[in-house]
């Protein structure tokens, strides 16, 4: 028996609207502790990790471990069906291959029930070793959002580069270049609006940006995010969601052109 | 020199040259195996007639020049060259072999390469120690009236000490010193008399001590090519710099790029010159002390300079392979990241090229050293040099193409492997929902897989997968046909602009890009 309920109903919607560009079929898993999900994009390019604690849940009953198969997209259409100030209750019995969203309005006059499907699916999940990263900046979610679209529509990808100076993203396209560079910035009003970059070595990756602009589809989520670089690892974006929990996007990084260039000469 | 001692040299110069693939030269060969230069270069002499075949010899030819400017001239001269530049002298030149090695080096300055190395590492010896290139012992020239007094030295007299120690002979040396008849190859005695010295200085005893051991094991010539593995062991902290100022042979390139941490290039290059520019002076202070013949000093001189040049151009060239050096194993890295044995693969296979292509330039490089003039052999050896840089950086690229081709090949390998896993999948998937009656297209689903493995590429496997489900979702359900048209651009996530269906095609295929598995493992 599972049975979760979420005040915050607008906020189920916003998790399924920031992975359900990424990835089409998940595994979302419960347990004691909380509601996760782990999945790769289907290039295995990507990998995205949700998690929301038990304890970010108003009532959060789960008997043992339960692993649901949806659809990301089907799940997002059902939640659309619930309106933004709505509780939104998760309910699946153990052995049942459906799972039932139930949305209550603020003032109880409202119910709906809506019973999905569910799907196996043969899961991959990855072992993330924890990591000391090279680089940590932290930086509001929504420049971050901009800095990724504006640079799409120049190049493909972008480089990261984390120096004392601060970190850069540029690209390069056919009609020309692009680099925007944020200092550190801690003297705002709002610490949200700060830009912190932790750096003990100074790093430089390759990304596709179209994922990035996947991953910053999770902007509604957390005003900050944080992007964790180091040379020999994949990148991770992670935006905190309030009290509950976090979403976390890793992406492999491209290998380099100018790389090849600088191999050995002998 | 006893019979059974030579034939033991003579092995180890086999497998110096034949195994480590070393260039062995009459100075590196006399100062690593305590005999006297003459005694090397008839080693070596000896050496090319017994193992003749199959390694190049550099000759050192010196003489008068046929041209109008009688000018005295010794140059190296590679075997296949020798009779031609023979033609050049007048009359009669003296023909000695200067080193023999497997290939000749595409870089001249790996000619004196090992013995410049070990030259640094003996002057960088305590000055209270008495090594033999201090007290000249193995030197043809000796000069009765120089006296050495290694013991009254203070330590810190570091521009004095040279000097005085600069050139003396062999008997001199013996009268010269309280402590010992110091005779050619008896290391022990220095053995001895080093401790000695310690004593007088107390803080020096540790340096001498070292310093003294490490003689003593080069003393045991059984040990082929310890003197590079020393290099690297010795406690000094301006080894690394030695070493890595030991690079442009191959194999001590890849053994440094595996086994150096990223370090600064710059300090240690400065450093380096330095070293050099001290090593120089002494150099200098050599040769002017042993000049007492005019053409001797001619010699010397010259071959002072030319060693400065070929010294400086070394260090060019070290600080540029540093340079490739930091890179290099940070590349190594990210191939890692991908797939180890990938990379090693990689690895493997260019060394082999890259040994074909140092041969093939290698010739060319032997017609580029043929050169007449002394002044002119310097700028050409410049130029050679420079020439021999760009060849270096052009069969490497190409190489790097080379390279890059194999790599995507299995790049897409693991594409095609990583294929079968998610079609697989898919098919669970579709299967279930086929169960549950929603839709009926489980052969047709089939048949897709095939065509996936054979397309072994994802990106027209997920834009046929999309369109299939669009079109089975179609087929089940009118109702949802909006959603469904939806769906297939939010599937393809950027599909949308042709832009971005571009962007995607390449990146599915893109070999650059990294993928996720190669950094976390399944669990």
């Amino acid at each position: 028996m599972l049975e979760l309920r979420l005040v915050q109903g607008s906020l189920l919607k916003k998790v399924l609207e920031a992975i359900k560009e990424l990835v089409n079929d998940a595994n979302f898993d419960c347990s004691a502790t909380g509601f996760s999900l782990q999945a790769m994009d289907s290039s295995h390019v990507a990998l995205v990790a949700l998690l929301l604690r038990s304890d970010g849940f108003e009532h959060y009953r789960c008997d043992r471990n339960i692993s649901m198969g949806m659809n990301l997209n089907n799940v997002s259409k059902m939640l659309r069906c619930a309106g933004n100030d709505d509780i939104i209750t998760i309910k699946a019995d153990d052995g049942s291959d459906t799972v039932t969203f139930m949305f209550e309005s603020p003032t109880q006059d409202r119910i709906a029930d809506f019973e999905m499907k569910l799907m196996d699916i043969d899961s991959e999940h990855l072992g993330i070793p924890e990591a000391e990263y090279h680089a940590i900046v932290r930086m509001p979610s929504a420049d971050f959002a901009r800095i990724c679209k504006d640079l799409a529509s120049i190049g493909d990808t972008v480089v990261i580069s984390v120096t004392k100076e601060g970190v850069k993203f540029s690209t390069r396209g056919d009609i020309g270049t692009a680099n925007i560079v944020l200092r550190q910035n801690t003297s705002v009003d709002k610490p949200e609006e700060a830009t912190v970059i932790e750096m003990n070595e100074p790093v430089s990756l390759t990304f596709a940006l179209r994922y990035m602009n996947s991953f910053t589809r999770a902007t509604p989520l957390s005003n900050t995010v944080t992007i964790s670089l180091s040379s020999e690892l994949p990148v991770v974006v992670e935006y905190k969601i309030a009290e509950m929990g976090y979403i976390r996007y890793y992406l492999a990084p491209k290998i380099e052109e100018d790389e090849d260039e600088t191999k050995p000469q002998v | 020199m006893p019979e059974i001692e030579t034939l033991g040299i003579l092995d180890e110069i086999q497998a110096l040259v034949y195994d480590h693939l070393q260039v062995v030269s009459y100075k590196w060969l006399s100062r690593n195996f305590l005999v006297s230069s003459n005694t090397a270069k008839r080693l070596l002499q000896e050496f090319v007639e017994k193992h003749g075949g199959g390694l190049e010899v550099v000759y050192t030819l010196s003489g008068w020049l046929k041209s109008c400017t009688p000018s005295y001239n010794i140059r190296l001269v590679s075997g296949p060259k020798l009779a031609e530049a023979k033609q050049e002298f007048d009359g009669n030149c003296s023909i000695q072999v200067y080193s023999v090695q497997a290939c000749i080096p595409k870089d001249p300055a790996a000619l004196w390469n090992a013995e410049f190395v070990q030259a640094e590492e003996l002057f960088k010896q305590p000055f209270v120690v008495d090594n033999c290139l201090r007290d000249n012992r193995f030197c043809g020239i000796s000069n009765s009236f120089v006296k050495r007094n290694i013991e009254v030295t203070p330590v810190s007299n570091v521009s004095g000490q040279p000097k005085s120690a600069g050139m003396s002979s062999l008997s001199n040396t013996s009268s010269a010193l309280k402590n010992n008849t110091v005779l050619p190859p008896q290391q022990n005695k220095i053995q001895q008399s080093s401790p000695k010295v310690g004593l007088l200085s107390p803080n020096v005893v540790k340096d001498v001590k070292s310093e003294s051991s490490s003689i003593g094991v080069r003393d045991q010539a059984a040990k082929p090519s310890a003197d590079k593995e020393k290099v690297h062991s010795l406690p000094d902290s301006k080894r690394d710099k030695s070493s890595s100022g030991s690079g442009s042979s191959l194999a001590n390139l890849w053994g440094r790029a595996s086994a150096k941490p990223k370090t600064d290039c710059a300090p240690t290059d400065a450093s380096a010159k330095a070293q050099i520019c001290v090593c120089e002076a002494v150099e200098d202070g050599n040769s002017e002390d042993d000049a007492e013949d005019v053409n001797f000093r001619r010699a010397s001189n010259g071959e002072g300079n030319r060693k400065r040049k070929v010294v400086f151009d070394f260090s060019d060239e070290d600080e540029y392979e540093d340079a490739v050096n930091l890179a290099s194993p940070d590349l190594p890295k990210g191939q890692v990241c991908l797939d180890p044995e990938q990379s090693k693969k990689v690895l493997a296979t260019e060394k082999p090229k890259l040994m074909s292509n140092e041969l093939k330039e290698d010739k060319s490089k032997v017609k580029q050293e043929k050169v007449i003039d002394q002044e002119s052999h310097q700028s050409m050896r410049e130029d050679s040099s420079v020439v021999s840089k760009r060849t270096n950086t052009k069969p490497s690229s190409s190489e790097k193409i080379q390279n890059g081709a194999p790599r995507n090949d299995v790049n897409k390998d693991k594409m095609a492997d990583s294929v079968p896993n998610s079609p697989k999948r898919r098919k669970v998937l579709k299967t279930r929902i086929d169960e549950r009656g929603r839709e009926v297209t489980e052969v047709c689903w089939e048949g897709e897989e095939c065509e996936i493995m054979k397309a072994d590429s994802e990106a027209m496997k997920k834009t046929d997968s999309t369109t299939k489900k669009a079109e089975s979702n179609t087929v089940a359900n009118n109702v949802k046909r909006p959603p469904v048209a939806k769906k297939s651009p939010a599937l393809g996530s950027t599909a949308p602009s042709s832009k971005a269906g571009n962007k995607k095609a390449g990146n599915q295929k893109d070999p650059k890009q990294g993928n996720i598995l190669s950094f976390f493992k399944r669990v």
